[in-house]
């Protein structure tokens, strides 16, 4: 369903991707993986668009990417704290609204609203419709966020270490509900992590980066510990070296 | 480098010497001197006489005396409340109505809402402008334009605070949390829907809390507004004192006195019941 193809991505002198190919079909998660630094989130700003590619192209059912067929879901969550819950998922369905009908959450059409609570129902937490957002806890806040990506009604979903600022449950339960939605809503969700292990047990395939090329792609079972942990080098490990 | 001293079990090390900034002690002669040059001329041209004090003591004291007791009749005391009325009166309109006019500049004149850099340069220049004219000066241009009367306040209270709150607001969202924006902006909503769902709802609470605290101040200067005649108790206390009532203007001093540090409490009581919420 999204095709990267060819992604070569430069800042200033300096190469970040070099010639990366990596798709996701519809109905698959895919995990990235690659020590810090080696370009995952630059692999995935460029297949939504947020940076400039000096090489290659993102495609979605072979067509040139569109400004409405990704929904992203972020590290910091990045929801409105003061607004319902409701709201937020609401305000995923912006961009196809007219001024007239979103200028203030009360005038969100009933329809809009009728499709928000169903996907917060997907994520599970249709009872917290009217709660704060900033009063749920950050698990629960990252499923209102993939709630608000659903409302988008992208069919590709990308996620920058979605989990990586929660806690291990949360972490599992928000991984289970990505590889959940993307099986059942044949949705194509490609998901930067952190950690190994998780990768494993949640994504269908995974790719790993290293130095901005893809050097891993396969299914978790056929790709050995070996591999996998050859992408984080010793010297990614922060170093206590004496200052000298 | 020299080894500790060892005295008693403690470790000592001999302090080395500072090293010399011969540059920075010629440009902090210069600096002294001109900061004492301009004080100097400063105490001549405000002819600061101490002379004068002592010699207006005795106007002082006469004044004193006339002024206390303060004049608590009803005749006086009942014109005084009306008019403190109509100061808070004066301040809470100019403060409410320069709200639209202060959200649209803010929302102009902050990197990342406003549409261009020309609109922005243009949204700013206006704010200073409008901060730069004290309200004073718009009073008497307005008492001017529609006559004496509590409106020309009202009107120039509106001019300056749309400067000051506009700068005010506009700092706060260019100081917001550029997450959610970002996250709308992904989902495809417009520069309108973007400020609508993520960049006001998440300022809410310094846009209350700046706009309490500048209802606050209003209040204070639509007082001064009154002495050029803009209405309310200020001109009042004009009043009193170009008829030598000293007594009645204690009376308009002491009214003002409660007015001022009642609205101040009440600013800052609900300044702190929204802090926590943020
Ligand atoms: N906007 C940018 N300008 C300059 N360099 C950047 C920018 N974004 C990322 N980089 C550089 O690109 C490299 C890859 O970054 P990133 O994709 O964030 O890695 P990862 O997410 O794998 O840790 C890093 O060396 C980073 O410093
Ligand atoms: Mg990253």
């Amino acid at each position: 369903m999204l095709a990267l193809s060819g992604i070569t991505v430069r800042f200033g002198d300096r190469q970040v991707l070099s010639g990366v190919d990596v798709t996701v079909a519809e109905g698959e998660l895919l995990a990235v993986l690659g020590a810090n630094g080696s370009g995952k989130s630059t692999l995935l700003r460029a297949a939504a668009g947020l940076v400039q590619v000096h090489g290659g192209g993102v495609t979605v059912d072979g067509r040139p990417r569109g400004p409405l067929d990704v929904a992203l879901v972020f590290q910091q969550i990045h929801l409105v704290r003061r607004r319902s819950v409701l709201d937020n998922v609401c305000s995923g369905a912006l961009g196809r609204l007219p001024l007239r009908s979103s200028l203030v959450p009360a005038l969100f059409p009933r329809v809009v609203r009728e499709e928000a609570m169903a996907c917060l129902d997907r994520v599970g937490l249709a009872d917290r419709a009217h709660d704060r957002a900033g009063s749920l806890s950050g698990g629960q806040q990252q499923r209102v966020a993939v709630a608000r990506a659903l409302c988008q009604r992208s069919r590709i979903v990308l996620a920058d270490e979605p989990v990586s600022a929660l806690d291990p449950s949360a972490a599992e339960q928000v991984l289970a509900l990505l590889a959940e939605l993307a099986h059942d809503e044949r949705l194509a969700v490609l998901a930067v992590l952190h950690q190994p292990d998780l990768a494993r047990r949640h994504a269908d395939r995974i790719v790993g980066l290293a130095d901005g090329r893809v050097v891993l792609d396969g299914a978790p079972a056929t790709l050995g510990t070996g591999a996998v942990d050859a992408l984080y080098p010793a010297s990614s490990v922060p170093e206590l070296e004496a200052v000298s | 480098m020299s080894t500790p001293t060892v005295t008693g079990g403690v470790r000592r090390l001999p302090v080395p010497a500072r090293p010399a900034h011969p540059r920075r002690r010629v440009v902090g002669g210069i600096v002294t001197a001109v900061v004492v040059a301009a004080h100097v001329v400063a105490w001549t041209s405000t002819e600061v006489s101490f002379g004068a004090l002592v010699e207006g003591w005795e106007g002082m004291a006469d004044f004193l005396s006339e002024a206390i007791p303060p004049d608590l009749s009803w005749e006086v005391l009942g014109p005084s409340l009306d008019g403190a009325l109509v100061t808070l009166w004066i301040g809470l309109l100019g403060t409410t109505l320069s709200v639209p006019l202060s959200l649209v500049l803010a929302l102009l004149a902050a990197r990342g809402t406003a549409p261009s850099g020309w609109v922005y340069q243009g949204a700013r220049s206006l704010l200073s402008f409008l901060r730069a004219v004290p309200d004073v000066v718009f009073a008497l241009i307005f008492v001017t334009a529609v006559g004496l009367g509590p409106f020309p306040g009202v009107l120039a209270i509106v001019c300056h605070n749309v400067g000051v709150m506009g700068k005010l607001w506009a700092e706060a969202l260019e100081d917001a949390d550029p997450g959610p924006p970002q996250a709308l902006r992904s989902a495809g909503a417009g520069r309108i829907q973007v400020a609508a769902h993520a960049l006001l709802p998440t300022v809410t609470p310094q846009f209350v809390g700046l706009l309490l605290y500048r209802f606050d101040v209003n209040v204070r200067s639509s007082l001064v507004l009154g002495l050029v005649g803009a209405g309310g108790i200020g001109f009042l206390i004009n009043q009193s004192i170009q008829l030598f009532q000293f007594d009645e203007m204690l009376t308009h001093i002491l009214v003002v006195l409660v007015l001022i540090v009642a609205v101040d409490q009440l600013s800052a009581l609900v300044r702190r019941r929204l802090a926590p919420t943020t």
